[in-house]
């Protein structure tokens, strides 16, 4: 038999993306589970990638005159963008950029910073 | 759901993963943060319980360094490949489904390696077994919290995860890094199983507290996870897991069978409650984007 008093629920409170959407070409709009909903531009996301390597890029200072490879002029674009386990979003862009491992903390965080988050 | 057709401004990137274990209803990864707690018995005797619902159950054994699933389910042999598919197909025993490593490693060699080949072997059992349709794969996992826990996390589209512990506190602050990893990566806790809770004497009936008991209650209790059962200690359970046939089976009567039985009713409920509840996530349909 199973004991009631100990037995609670095996679910969780966590946030979850209900639905992912592709708002025109420029910008992604995520559904929460609680309602919110976030919108972010392709650019603002891969400028916030959170791998190693573009953090530490993100902390060195800019040169005046910004060279750019003919993959990096173009604007950022996801290739593809598919659930990592059951708590991130990995993106593949256009730039050929693979490394980013979107948490959803990290996306609920961008949306604050972004400034663009919707309430229902 | 949508698929994605890369364009020319796709050109760069690389193609999303096959989806794996795709056939799999249920995927159990029974974890304990210390070594020595239990982890593989009550995995391996866990399924055999399921099996015995009439469900199709597979075990794989993710402990890449030290597989035990050979020993204790009493079978040693290589799997083949299919030539048409490639795929290995699991060996067959007690009605499970079984991969480890132990079947392609010499059980006297020590498997040296660093983690992105422990990932790679992990990701061959879930990518390139022939699984088929399962009920439920239970996935041992090997102590702690590091390559082996993050890429089945990351990779394998878990329903959730059982923290085996034993009752003293050293095994039970570990116990809860690994219950708090799986929060983390947001896959469900589905319970604890306090295991080796107790002893009770053949000759005289009385009842020791060995490792102390009741920890993994109280732990659940504080953290608000569901607390599966606890396994007594029995000389059967060791000497089933010896000689390849495990208790469920070598000795069904046993006490300690006995609570293993009542820990698989326990989680199939909380497997029910938990799918109810988890959809799958939403994926992106990425047509017009880049055009």
């Amino acid at each position: 038999m199973i004991n009631e008093q100990t037995m609670t629920s095996a679910t969780h409170s966590k946030i979850e993306p209900v639905v992912l959407q592709a708002d025109g070409p420029d910008r992604l709009l995520i559904v929460w589970s609680d309602g919110r909903r976030s919108l972010f531009t392709w650019g603002f996301l891969r400028e916030h990638c959170p791998c190693a390597m573009c953090r530490t890029e993100a902390e060195k200072p800019k040169p005046l005159l910004m060279v750019l490879k003919p993959q990096e002029a173009q604007p950022p674009r996801p290739v593809s963008m598919e659930p990592v386990g059951r708590y991130a979003y990995h993106i593949t862009w256009n730039d050929g950029h693979t490394s980013g491992i979107y948490s959803f903390e990290h996306l609920l965080a961008l949306a604050q910073k972004q400034g663009i988050q919707e309430g229902v | 759901m949508a698929t994605y057709q890369p364009g020319p401004s796709a050109s760069f990137g690389t193609p999303p993963p096959p989806k794996l274990l795709s056939g799999v209803k249920n995927i159990i990864a029974v974890a304990s943060g210390k070594g020595g707690v239990g982890k593989s018995t009550v995995a391996v005797n866990l399924a055999m319980v399921l099996a015995e619902t009439g469900a199709s159950v597979g075990l794989l054994d993710a402990d890449i360094y030290g597989p035990s699933l050979p020993l204790m389910i009493g079978i040693c042999e290589r799997p083949t490949a299919d030539p048409r598919t490639g795929l290995l197909t699991p060996l067959e025993k007690h009605g499970l489904r079984l991969m480890s490593m132990g079947f392609i490693s010499d059980a006297k060699t020590a498997v040296i390696w660093r983690g992105p080949m422990v990932h790679k072997m992990i990701t061959t059992f879930m990518g390139q077994v022939d699984w088929g349709t399962l009920d439920y794969l239970v996935m041992d996992l090997p102590p702690g919290t590091g390559d082996a826990q993050l890429t089945i996390t990351q990779t394998a589209p878990l329903t959730g995860a059982v923290i085996v512990t034993t009752p003293q506190d050293v095994s039970l602050i570990d116990a809860r890094k690994g219950l708090l990893m799986f929060q983390q990566v947001n896959v469900p806790v589905l319970g604890i199983v306090e295991n080796m809770s107790y002893f009770v004497c053949d000759e005289c009936g009385k009842r020791h507290e060995i490792f102390r008991h009741g920890g993994g209650r109280r732990a659940s209790e504080e953290l608000g996870i569901p607390f599966l059962g606890e396994v007594p200690l029995d000389p059967r359970v060791t000497l089933g897991g010896d000689q390849g046939a495990p208790v469920v089976t070598s000795a069904p009567d046993s006490p300690a069978s006995q609570a293993l039985r009542e820990v698989a009713r326990n989680l199939i409920v909380q497997l029910e409650a938990t799918a109810a509840q988890r959809a799958p996530l939403p994926t992106l349909d990425l047509t017009g984007i880049g055009k």
